[in-house]
């Protein structure tokens, strides 16, 4: 059954094609799915508007003399925050098998990471509200309040992560039967680092394009 | 075809039963994002062109891809159709089968739909001129 | 016989009292506030919908009184605008999605099998935001305050420098409040239809009503994330002077259009297809048979779906984009067509076939398909761009969507009404009552809005207070007022009945009707638990089918039965395998109080109190980490390697 006929066979077979998918996903883990689709379509609006706006707008973009966007800061915090969802699947790894350490130090980690981002965020505005501000004109406007949002979102997932990261210390809380809530705000934590990257090429790389 | 499928086997063919029902409409959907910002942006870039191609190429493509995707993606709603027919025929009598079976009655009267309004879409590509307001 | 017949055979009678021990609210005022059970929480939302229908309808009274004759002073210019605005926003908002999530609440638990929705206590919190927000939206009314741009709001008029004060302060706050109400609903419909199926209901035989909800849910899930981005972005421009929408500072009034039509397309199919589902529930009993090609219905309420959201440009034909662009969004607006067909005709079909029983919810059902087959011809007329040009903004157009939205949406609810009425208060409504409704309503609405479609043609803007009598418009309108008392009577004779059958209507029994589908195998009103016995489904149609009833009888299991805790059974997503039995949460008082601390919240930014705001997200906060806190228990049990 290695050939290639055998695995198309195999897999275009009654059997396979009346097998169940998805199954057996816990209810919890679909309502956050849904959550996560509906933010994740909140976030393309915000994009899409963001193309809209700009396109519409004209040749000159950001318009009224402002720089085009620094990408030092913005890179350091897509190196902090992508890599950040790593510690959180190792962490649940390790609940998973019932090692409570591996989900606190996983969790701690990720919170550093977390933090150092939303540190980074407000280095950035000190240096853009400099320049221009929320309401100087739309691409102030539409610059502050997808990047805020997204802030928001992190400021959202860390709530979690530490709230997860207080639980887990008191203990009794998770082990390897008990750990939906940590899957929970993975899935949240990894939507937003996916977003992050997103808001990377519409904010700050596609002005260069 | 008496063999086990194994577990990867299993996965894709669950995956290939959605993508026989659902399959058409996810393309349709990329065409349609596709075609209409390619026209609108090019267009209110007053060009007719996108990176040296003319436009009604680059149209000419949102139109065939997904069009060719929804084609494959109604086969194997065939293909599904004709299996469960066949297992029906032996004597199977599964909810599985079942289920599958109205799942791809769905999906090749879905894919039929939007391979319909793909086509239309690119009739109007080949009548109308790109820009014409 | 009198012992066998109080306890139904293969079910014991210490099970049935542990089931009530474990399901039974007591009555009391505390139960009153923390309930979780999903059946009065659906009551409470029909119930609160109904309300914020007559406030709106005596909206629309007052306007009809006032335009009954040439410049009548009964309004000033000023409180029109206020009661349009509240009027649609509240029909379409606060009356057809949370009726019709009413009906699902009530319904899609007993429809397939379960003892409850997947996540009781967000149910109860839906239920209470709603509420909130509703009456937060209301509340401006008295004040002067209340929003005044029509229900679609659109830019440049929403903007501060055009319309100050806090009217549309309150349309984007009390939207974006509600919006959390019609998401956490929606996704609760999705996973509970997903995973709480009784076993042996595959996709293949889950309810058609059941497949509308869920499409709808996942159209909400879609589509209002769009509004509530219209929505945020209004607010920012009007109190933090961002410039989105507007011109002078590089923004774009379109971008209002786009966003809110992208939402407003599926929203028409989000307040329909819940009716049409209705249809589809209501016609097996009336004419004792299957709906005629369920595959090709599901197949239409999926493609429907689907497609709503590709056809959002066909409502700004007037606004100068490339006809190319708009070609590949009118195929879609054409093709949609195909599928709402296939339901008519799959329902023509179905009364052809079947042996007709014409009694008030079947007098319903055949109302809706008239008005709504005419709504669609009008609708179609639009199609037509030249005519489209013409009779935009006229009152033409309130005529089309008037007889789209009552037929595909009022109609079906009072079809429902009557339908379910039996089960859920257990008691029978008065027939003769309910068919005098039914003609007031239907000879109502048609004198009430065909005069529009003329007076539209004739040139008659919406939107206007009043009008001149040298304009030839004065019999139109006499008639419309006219009628709309008549259509107000009728729905005064509805709710006559409802309290009729409540006081003094003969016990229902569980099935009145020989209906086809599951809830009709639970008592009425129903047990907290729904069913002392999960069934195990084989059919489409598990109340007509002996081998499902048995298995609810003398062929219960034990595994089915989980009298020992607050339990439901969990099964597989597709085909409906049995999973695991889940334990259900108790009442709580933490619904009630997270949406009390939502309402402080946005009360606090309406007003401009932003400390006060901040101190609200914190309560959020911490009221969602303790209620989602989890309990502690030994490390054996949650299993911690040592």
């Amino acid at each position: 059954m290695t050939d290639r006929g055998g695995v198309v066979a195999a897999a275009t077979g009654v059997e396979a094609l009346t097998t169940e998918e998805p199954v057996g996903r816990p209810t919890g883990w679909w309502g956050m799915v849904m959550f996560v689709a509906t933010e994740a379509t909140l976030f393309a609006c915000l994009l899409g508007s963001y193309f809209y706006l700009r396109f519409q707008h004209g040749p000159v973009w950001p318009p009224d003399g402002i720089d085009k966007p620094k990408l030092l800061i913005p890179l350091v915090m897509t190196g902090v925050l992508v890599p950040s969802s790593l510690p959180v699947v190792w962490a649940e790894h390790g609940i998973r098998r019932g090692q409570r350490w591996r989900l606190r130090a996983g969790l701690a980690a990720t919170l550093v990471m977390g933090l150092s981002f939303m540190a980074l965020l407000v280095i950035e505005y000190r240096e853009d509200l400099t320049h221009f501000t929320m309401t100087t004109n739309v691409y102030g406007s539409l610059f502050y309040v997808i990047t805020g949002f997204h802030g928001l979102h992190v400021s959202v997932g860390l709530a979690m992560i530490g709230w997860l990261l207080a639980a887990s210390l008191r203990g009794g809380s998770f082990g390897s039967h008990r750990h939906e809530r940590v899957r929970n705000a993975a899935i949240y934590w990894h939507f937003v680092d996916t977003v992050w990257v997103a808001i990377l090429f519409t904010i700050y790389l596609s002005p260069r394009l | 075809m008496t063999a086990r499928p194994g577990p990867h086997a299993r996965l894709t063919g669950g995956l290939l039963l959605w993508y026989g029902v659902l399959g058409g409409a996810a393309a349709w959907a990329v065409h349609l994002i596709a075609a209409w910002s390619l026209d609108e942006l090019a267009c209110a870039a007053k060009s007719e062109r996108i990176a040296g191609v003319p436009l009604w190429q680059a149209l000419s493509v949102a139109v065939f891809v997904p069009g060719v995707a929804t084609v494959g993606s109604l086969l194997v709603a065939t293909l599904v159709l004709r299996r469960t027919g066949q297992a029906r025929a032996a004597g199977a009598h599964d909810r599985a089968l079942e289920r599958s079976r109205m799942l791809a009655v769905v999906g090749v009267w879905a894919n039929l739909l939007f391979l319909t309004i793909i086509a239309l879409g690119g009739v109007a590509v080949l009548v109308f001129p790109p820009c014409q307001g | 016989m009198s012992t066998t017949t109080s306890t139904p055979p293969g079910i014991g009678r210490d099970d049935l009292a542990r089931l009530a021990e474990h399901w039974d609210e007591p009555r009391s005022l505390r139960a009153w506030f923390t309930t979780v059970d999903h059946k009065k929480i659906g009551r409470r939302y029909l119930v609160t919908a109904a309300f914020f229908f007559v406030l709106a309808g005596l909206s629309a009274l007052v306007m009809r009184t006032q335009l009954a004759r040439p410049e009548s002073g009964v309004l000033s210019p000023q409180e029109y605008n206020q009661l349009f605005t509240m009027h649609g926003t509240a029909m379409i908002f606060l009356f057809a999605t949370p009726m019709l999530f009413g009906f699902g609440n009530f319904l899609v638990p007993l429809m397939i099998g379960s003892r409850d929705m997947a996540f009781p206590r967000l149910n109860a919190f839906g239920y209470w935001v709603f509420l909130f927000a509703g009456l937060f939206m209301w509340a401006s009314l008295p004040f002067g305050a209340a929003p005044n741009n029509g229900w679609f709001a659109y830019a440049p008029l929403n903007q501060d420098q055009h319309n100050p004060g806090l009217h549309m302060d309150v349309y984007a706050l009390g939207l974006l409040f509600l919006g959390i109400s019609t998401t956490s609903g929606a996704i609760n419909f999705i996973v509970t239809a997903l995973k709480l199926r009784a076993p042996g209901m595959s996709l293949n035989r889950v309810p058609l009503f059941v497949w509308a909800i869920v499409a709808t849910a996942f159209m909400v899930v879609f589509a209002l994330p769009a509004l509530n981005t219209d929505n945020a972005l209004l607010f920012l421009d009007r109190r933090f002077d961002t410039h989105f929408f507007d011109p002078g500072g590089g923004g774009n009034v379109l971008l209002w259009q786009h966003l809110f039509w992208i939402f407003g397309h599926p929203d028409v199919y989000i307040i329909v297809m819940p009716g049409l589902g209705i249809v589809s529930a209501v016609l097996p009993a009336f004419t004792r048979r299957g709906v005629v090609g369920y595959p090709l219905i599901v197949l239409a309420i999926v493609a429907i779906s689907i497609v709503s959201f590709g056809v959002w440009v066909h409502h700004m034909f007037a606004t100068g984009l490339p006809q190319l662009s708009y070609s590949f969004f009118s195929a879609a607006s054409t093709i949609i067509t195909i599928p709402s067909g296939i339901q008519i005709f799959a329902w023509l079909a179905t009364m052809m076939l079947g042996r007709l029983v014409l009694r008030t919810p079947l007098l319903f059902v055949i109302g809706f398909i008239v008005t709504f087959v005419l709504g669609g011809f009008t609708g179609a007329m639009f199609a037509l761009t030249a005519f489209d040009q013409q009779v935009t903004d006229s009152y033409f157009v309130v005529a089309h969507f008037h007889y789209v939205l009552l037929g595909g949406a009022l109609f079906p609810i009072l079809a429902g009404i009557y339908f379910w009425l039996p089960k859920i208060t257990g008691r029978m409504y008065h027939e003769g009552l309910g068919r005098w409704a039914f003609w007031l309503v239907f000879t109502g609405m048609h004198v009430t809005f065909f005069p529009m479609h003329l007076y539209g043609l004739f040139g008659m803007p919406r939107r206007v207070y009043t009008y001149r009598s040298d304009l030839g418009w004065d019999v139109g309108n006499l008639i419309s007022s006219i009628g709309s008392y008549v259509l107000a009577l009728g729905l005064l004779l509805v709710l006559i009945g409802v309290v009729h059958a409540i006081r003094r209507g003969r016990p229902a029994g569980p099935d009145p009707w020989a209906g086809d589908s599951l809830e009709w195998s639970a008592a009425s009103p129903p047990e907290a638990y729904n069913f002392p016995v999960i069934p195990r489904v084989h059919s489409l149609h598990p109340t007509w089918d002996e081998r499902t009833a048995e298995s609810t009888t003398t062929g219960a299991t034990k595994d089915r039965i989980l009298s020992e805790g607050k339990r439901t059974l969990f099964t597989s997503e597709l085909d409906a395998r049995p999973e695991r039995a889940a334990q259900m949460p108790e009442p709580s008082f933490k619904p009630l109080v997270l949406a009390g601390v939502l309402l402080v919240f946005f009360t606090a930014l309406l007003l401009g109190a932003y400390p006060v705001a901040v101190a609200a997200v914190l309560a959020v906060a911490a009221t969602i980490a303790a209620w989602l806190w989890p309990p502690r228990r030994p490390d054996e049990e949650i299993g911690i390697a040592s």
